[in-house]
């Protein structure tokens, strides 16, 4: 401001400063300008259309089979929790995209337009409060993303949620064998039984250890949350524990060749009693 | 053009001697040369080299590829080094060696002065020449993409039945990826940046317009080798190409090695000369805070191409050895590790995307001021946004590899690099915004484009945020959601706003107006086929769908169908797109030396612009930005206090 002004404006001038909006109320006049208010108003009608697909995602990753594992609910919820709070920014963004086309008046025809727009070069506060409002956001996406990643590493090595009772069960320990283009597990606690589909008890810490043959694949177990690459060479972990019974996917993630897309088995979440019975008709020793 | 010439007679610059016709040896040259001589040392090599690797190969059983690889790799390497032989590449270097320096006749010859139309067949020097070869190969390479991806579509839509043999289809996959990927560096950089770049900061060429040359025709030698996988077994492993999977594929795989190789040469090549003459060769006047916006982002790009592209190059170098000389970089049976390719292979990988966005993102900042008669918002803000991606996007490549298993505790920091760069990319989202606000567009194709790519962006940008967060990759990662997101980013913000960039400078690169009326129809139906597509394919995605598969379960199947439903219409807006530039290229109307009012110098040249841009080089006394009217809400301006100073 006060270098627009040279010092050669007299400033005994009675009118001279009341020309100027105070700076308490530059807000209010600023709020009272036709365009403002209609670009606020188009921006919470895009948030009342945005979040609603807050549960319309959710609802997608549902669609075959609700959540099986805390590590599971910790993803939708993050899904959601993301999609609300980029929904402010995505809203004034398609607000000013749709009032930038039909809000100021257009140009159209053959020749350049001989009418000029306002030669707005910068708005220091309009930039200050966008970097403030991004970084806040960003910030609030990155702490809550730290503080769920170390969530659902606590849960992928068998802890529970806080408001439940801690496994009663040891933990089972599975080794995942990819391969061109089949899954193997094999349970080592159980007298290495060996099988082709997943079968687990429910409300057990699983403890998967990850390895492949021949290529890169990826364990996919869709209604756990679960993934990680089956690497050649090297030993991969993970872990979940399911709280749902139920048959679930188990998808290979990573392109692994020629029948990567048939690479697919399933994980029969069942009780205690049923795993146990599977074990003994399996060949295996009982659960201690 | 006859003043240029006077320019520099008139300096006392004693000339070397003139060995023979202007040109020389170059007079000899073409592309014709290029290819004969190309074919004839890729055959030579393949017959000598049958004779001596395929024996080798087979004394082993380990080996039993390997002479083959080493066989095909030869012969690629051969084809390059034959066609650049024999399109003159070589000449320079020969010359020097012989002490004969150019003449400036020579140099005008190579600049293809008095060479008609041939002159784009030819090594030639002329930036222009050089823009126009780049564009016409973008248009090609992503016409070649885009017929891959509509079989791709074709596949995944018939779910009853597999139409393509699961060999082909792996290979169509990792064919369109690395062929889109590679049209998409070079479709904003190459035709504006060598085209535009040089006459919009007053030079007369580039730094080192051989060396232009250089990089188009390298790029160009790229292709085949490329192009041939499809016949030689294919690339079945994804543009990725994650080892060993890629040790175990066919000969095909080679040309993809030899490809990438000989490609980050070119970009390299490419980077350092717009590097170099946009810091050295800008008019007289033209300062830093006057430069356009697209120079710096073509720095930024150009600046992430010259730092990670040869990190691909590596990773290819040492895969191409695997295959040809049987060492174990990514072969863990015997020591080698999967994760030291991953690592390689993502440090250009990551930046790679910001290399395809930043041009063309400033290529709409600088449009969208003309069509809007405003200056640009915040000028410092969209340099910082630039110079922001720019460094925070050479520390992110893990989040690429948050599932690989490769040290998981790397998910912490990366996750908070990856989504830092949300901040300065939200920079550059303000810029267009602030731009735009209370300004009123001028509803030509190009500005149009600047709100397909707002949309695509934010689109793209917010499912991006999702991804980079472990906790949510863990579902997402190696599922359709993540392609649908890049190819909002690639496709929606990168190829969208090559296609506004493209609609704008049309005039002054080919000299006659765009049809319009065509062009639109053609950009809105591939706009909002783009979105039916990529949508579906986020649902597809957050139901659980794998990606790079060829058959998957009923659950996806009305995303799918309605996936492909959307690609054709893609395919077909393109093509009335590619109709309205291919007529409007030959019979459109002629177009004023600068139709759309803009500021910038390259509208200030006469189209079609001269062999060397300017008759006088032009001298910069303001910014480029320089329009628009006093704002009446605005702080109020000197000239207003002043002004009843004086009526007193």
């Amino acid at each position: 401001m006060s270098i627009d002004n040279p010092p050669t404006v007299e400033v005994d001038e009675p009118e001279e400063p009341t020309n100027r909006p105070r700076p308490d109320h530059e807000l209010r006049a600023w709020l009272s300008r036709g365009y403002v208010r209609k670009i606020l108003a188009l921006t919470i009608v895009f948030v009342l259309v945005i979040v609603p697909i807050a549960w319309l995602v959710i609802h997608f990753m549902n669609l075959s089979g609700a959540p099986a594992s805390a590590i599971m609910v910790e993803i939708e919820r993050t899904m959601f929790v993301f999609t609300l709070v980029s929904s402010p920014l995505m809203a004034i963004t398609l607000a000013i995209l749709v009032y930038s086309l039909v809000g100021w008046g257009r140009v159209s025809g053959d020749e350049p337009p001989m009418q000029e727009s306002p030669a707005i070069r910068t708005n220091g506060r309009a930039v200050v409060i966008w970097i403030a409002a991004t970084s806040i956001l960003a910030g609030f996406l990155v702490v809550w993303g730290l503080i769920e990643l170390a969530t659902i590493t606590a849960y992928a090595n068998g802890s529970t949620p806080p408001n439940q009772q801690p496994h009663a069960a040891r933990a089972i320990d599975i080794n995942v064998t990819g391969q061109q283009w089949l899954w193997t597990f094999q349970y080592p606690d159980q007298g290495n039984i060996q099988a082709s589909t997943l079968v687990v008890p429910v409300n057990v810490p699983l403890y998967f250890n990850v390895t492949s043959k021949d290529v890169v694949h990826d364990f996919w177990v869709v209604e756990l949350g679960v993934k990680i690459d089956a690497n050649p060479g090297a030993i991969t972990n993970t872990g979940v524990t399911p709280d749902k019974l139920g048959t679930f996917n188990i998808r290979c993630a990573e392109l692994c060749g020629l029948h990567h897309a048939y690479m697919e088995t399933q994980i029969k979440v069942v009780t205690q009693d049923q795993f146990d019975a599977w074990v003994r008709d399996m060949g295996g020793k009982r659960t201690v | 053009m006859s003043a240029t010439a006077v320019v520099h007679e008139t300096r006392d610059v004693p000339q070397p001697r003139q060995h023979g016709k202007p040109g020389g040896f170059l007079r000899h040259t073409s592309i014709v040369t290029g290819l004969v001589s190309g074919i004839v040392l890729a055959v030579v090599t393949y017959a000598i080299g049958s004779h001596f690797f395929v024996p080798w190969g087979t004394q082993n059983a380990d080996f039993t590829q390997v002479g083959l690889n080493a066989l095909i790799a030869a012969t690629y390497f051969a084809w390059v080094i034959g066609f650049m032989a024999g399109i003159g590449a070589l000449a320079g270097p020969i010359r020097w060696a012989l002490g004969h320096d150019l003449t400036h006749d020579d140099a005008e010859y190579m600049a293809g002065k008095g060479q008609g139309k041939w002159r784009y067949w030819k090594y030639t020097t002329d930036h222009k020449v050089v823009g126009i070869q780049y564009l016409v190969m973008s248009m090609v390479l992503l016409g070649f993409g885009g017929f891959l991806a509509m079989l791709i579509r074709t596949e995944l839509g018939a779910t009853w039945t597999e139409v393509f043999d699961p060999n082909f289809y792996n290979s169509i996959i990792g064919t369109h990826g690395i062929v889109m990927i590679i049209a998409l560096i070079i479709v904003v950089t190459g035709p504006f940046g060598n085209f535009i770049l040089p006459i919009m900061i007053g030079a007369r060429d580039m730094a080192f317009p051989r060396l232009n040359a250089l990089s188009f025709w390298l790029l160009f030698a790229a292709v085949p080798p490329l192009a041939s996988n499809l016949l030689l077994g294919g690339i079945r492993d994804g543009w990725t190409v994650y080892q060993p999977l890629g040790t175990q594929a066919p000969i095909g795989m080679v040309g993809y090695q030899v490809t990438i190789i000989i490609f980050a040469f070119s970009t390299g090549v490419a980077s350092v000369n717009l590097i170099t003459t946009s810091v050295t060769m800008r008019a007289r006047g033209m300062t830093w805070n006057r430069v356009p916006v697209f120079v710096i982002g073509v720095i930024a790009s150009s600046i992430m191409g010259l730092v990670w592209f040869p990190m691909f190059q590596y990773s290819q170098i040492l895969a191409l050895s695997d295959k040809v000389i049987n060492t174990s970089f990514y072969n863990p049976v015997h020591g080698g590790s999967v994760w030291l390719y991953e690592n390689l292979f993502w440090l250009l990988g990551h930046p790679e995307v910001y290399v395809v966005i930043i041009p063309g993102t400033a290529a709409l900042m600088e449009l969208m001021v003309v069509f809007l008669r405003k200056p640009l918002f915040s000028y410092k803000v969209a340099v910082a946004g630039f110079a922001g991606v720019v460094a925070i996007s050479s520390i992110v490549w893990v989040h690429h590899m948050y599932m690989t298993g490769w040290a998981p505790s790397s998910g912490y920091p990366f996750m908070l690099s990856t989504e830092l760069i949300s901040i300065p990319f939200g920079f550059l989202v303000l810029v267009m915004l602030g731009t735009l606000w209370r300004g009123k567009p001028w509803t030509r194709l190009p500005m149009m484009c600047v709100y397909a790519v707002i949309w695509d962006k934010v689109v793209g940008g917010i499912t991006g945020v999702y991804l980079s967060d472990v906790p949510v990759d863990q579902y997402m990662h190696g599922s359709m959601f993540v392609v649908a997101h890049f190819h909002y980013m690639l496709m929606g913000a990168g190829l969208f706003a090559a296609i506004g960039a493209t609609a704008y400078w049309f005039p002054k690169m080919t000299g006659r107006m765009l049809n319009e009326r065509v062009a639109s129809t053609g950009f809105w139906t591939a706009f909002f086929g783009f979105q039916l597509t990529f949508m579906s394919m986020f649902v597809a995605g957050l139901q659980g769908m794998p990606r790079r598969v060829l058959q998957f379960d009923n659950a996806f199947n009305i995303s799918n169908w309605l996936s492909t439903i959307g690609a054709y219409i893609i395919g077909i807006g393109m093509l009335i797109f590619l109709y309205a530039i291919i007529t409007s290229w030959r019979h459109g109307t002629i177009a004023s030396s600068n139709p759309w009012g803009g500021k910038t110098l390259e509208w200030q040249t006469e189209t079609p612009v001269p062999l060397e841009n300017f008759p006088v080089l032009p001298v910069v006394t303001g910014d480029p930005y320089d329009y628009g009217v006093p704002d009446p809400y605005g702080p109020i301006p000197v000239e207003d206090t002043r002004e009843p100073a004086v009526t007193r």
